[in-house]
């Protein structure tokens, strides 16, 4: 089977499971769900970096998905409309516990640590080869909730900066910064991690 | 352009195609490190992408409040565990309904006395209760209720009896609408007592 005929049974699959959703079959709920979970799920984790928090925000965006579904007339795709309404139950929650979603303090902290020249204990560990998914993750999770949020939509959901910026309720210009900071404050991150290692394994 | 412009033009252009960035890189080797690992993190993000699962406690929880608010609805009973209780007895309903269907067609029919006799011989033969499997049916309640045997061979014992009275009389006077009547309130109870059996109200 080629690829574009998998894709369109994908669709077709879906469409039905929306319909069948709509005259409130559990079975169809539950396929959707299946479907999506994950994605949904893993953005509600990155950017609240809490197993504890991301499931409830995870629920939340279902359930509001599924009292929705009704309205849902398929002129977008309906995993763009659910990522999008997750995206929002996430900001809505970041901001009732007042976390800035995209902080001007940071920013400039930020610009105080960005030095190429920077390194650790005296050692430049390079950050070379592939970068291990679990320390990836850490990092990310270490992140600033501001820089975090904009790391997670753009560089790991493919969200443009225009997009972020309607979002977030911030500039453009602001946006391309955070992430810039954001990767900036990764890559020291991994190389502290790298470092940390490098100096266990010499004292081991 | 040096080192900080380099870094400042990177959040600006998120990336270091320019020909300034370009001829600069190509001169500063620590610039240069930075760009690479940079599209190093970049290019590993994608594998955080939908890459944890939520614990089943989540679609427990949305399914439990999506009853509650009443967006699940009650589907209709699924036919396959009707046929898993009752297996080969399920075409006795039908073929009770069956039955019922052609005598009503067979009694309301407004035909000449000679006629109505001709389909009494052709339509109820087929019908008659006593080729309806009436041991089939005891065999199902034998096998899934067997305290209740004696007591469906009594009501079909009963039923069959009423059915060949009534039958005899329709038979003597085919015009006769209070025979008629009793000829199908009789095939009426058979058909309940097979319901009956099928489990949705026991004797």
């Amino acid at each position: 089977m080629t690829e574009p005929q998998q894709l369109k049974g994908t669709e077709s699959s879906e469409a039905e499971l929306i319909e069948r959703a709509k005259l409130g079959d559990a079975e169809a709920f539950q396929g959707l769900y299946d479907k999506h979970k994950r994605r949904v799920y893993s953005l509600c984790l990155r950017m609240t970096a809490n197993t504890a928090e991301a499931e409830d925000l995870a629920q939340e965006a279902f359930l509001q998905l599924y009292r929705k579904i009704a309205t849902f007339r398929g002129e977008s795709a309906f995993s763009t409309w659910l990522h999008r309404l997750s995206v929002n139950v996430v900001l809505m929650h970041l901001r009732k516990k007042s976390l800035p979603v995209v902080s001007l303090e940071e920013t400039t902290q930020g610009a105080e640590e960005d030095s190429p020249k920077k390194d650790f204990g005296g050692e430049d560990v390079a950050l070379a080869g592939s970068i291990d998914r679990m320390q990836l993750q850490r990092a990310v999770d270490s992140l600033p909730p501001g820089y975090r949020m904009i790391f997670v939509l753009h560089d790991i959901e493919g969200y443009e900066h225009n997009e972020i910026a309607k979002i977030a309720g911030c500039s453009i210009g602001n946006s391309k910064s955070q992430l810039h900071k954001a990767r900036m404050k990764l890559r020291d991150l991994l190389k502290m991690n790298r470092a940390e290692k490098a100096g266990k394994s010499r004292a081991g | 352009m040096n080192c900080v412009e380099l870094q400042q033009s990177l959040a600006e252009a998120e990336d270091a195609s320019g020909s300034e960035q370009r001829a600069h890189l190509m001169a500063c080797p620590a610039c240069s490190a930075l760009v690479r690992e940079l599209n190093l993190i970049v290019a590993a993000a994608a594998q955080l992408q939908a890459a944890d699962e939520p614990s089943p406690r989540v679609w427990n929880s949305i399914e439990f409040a999506l009853r509650q608010e009443g967006l699940i609805r009650p589907q209709r009973p699924v036919v396959s565990s009707f046929s898993a209780r009752w297996g080969a007895a399920r075409w006795l309903v039908p073929a009770a309904a069956m039955l019922l269907l052609a005598l009503g067609i067979y009694v309301r029919r407004e035909s000449p006395p000679n006629q109505l006799a001709e389909q009494v011989s052709v339509t109820l033969p087929a019908a008659n209760p006593s080729e309806l499997n009436d041991e089939d049916l005891l065999q199902e309640v034998a096998d899934n209720e067997p305290a209740m045997k004696l007591q469906y061979a009594e009501n079909l014992r009963q039923v069959n009896e009423s059915i060949r009275e009534a039958q005899g009389v329709v038979d003597e006077s085919p015009n006769d609408a209070e025979a008629r009547r009793s000829l199908m309130d009789a095939y009426h109870q058979k058909s309940l007592l097979f319901e009956m059996a099928m489990g949705r109200s026991l004797p």
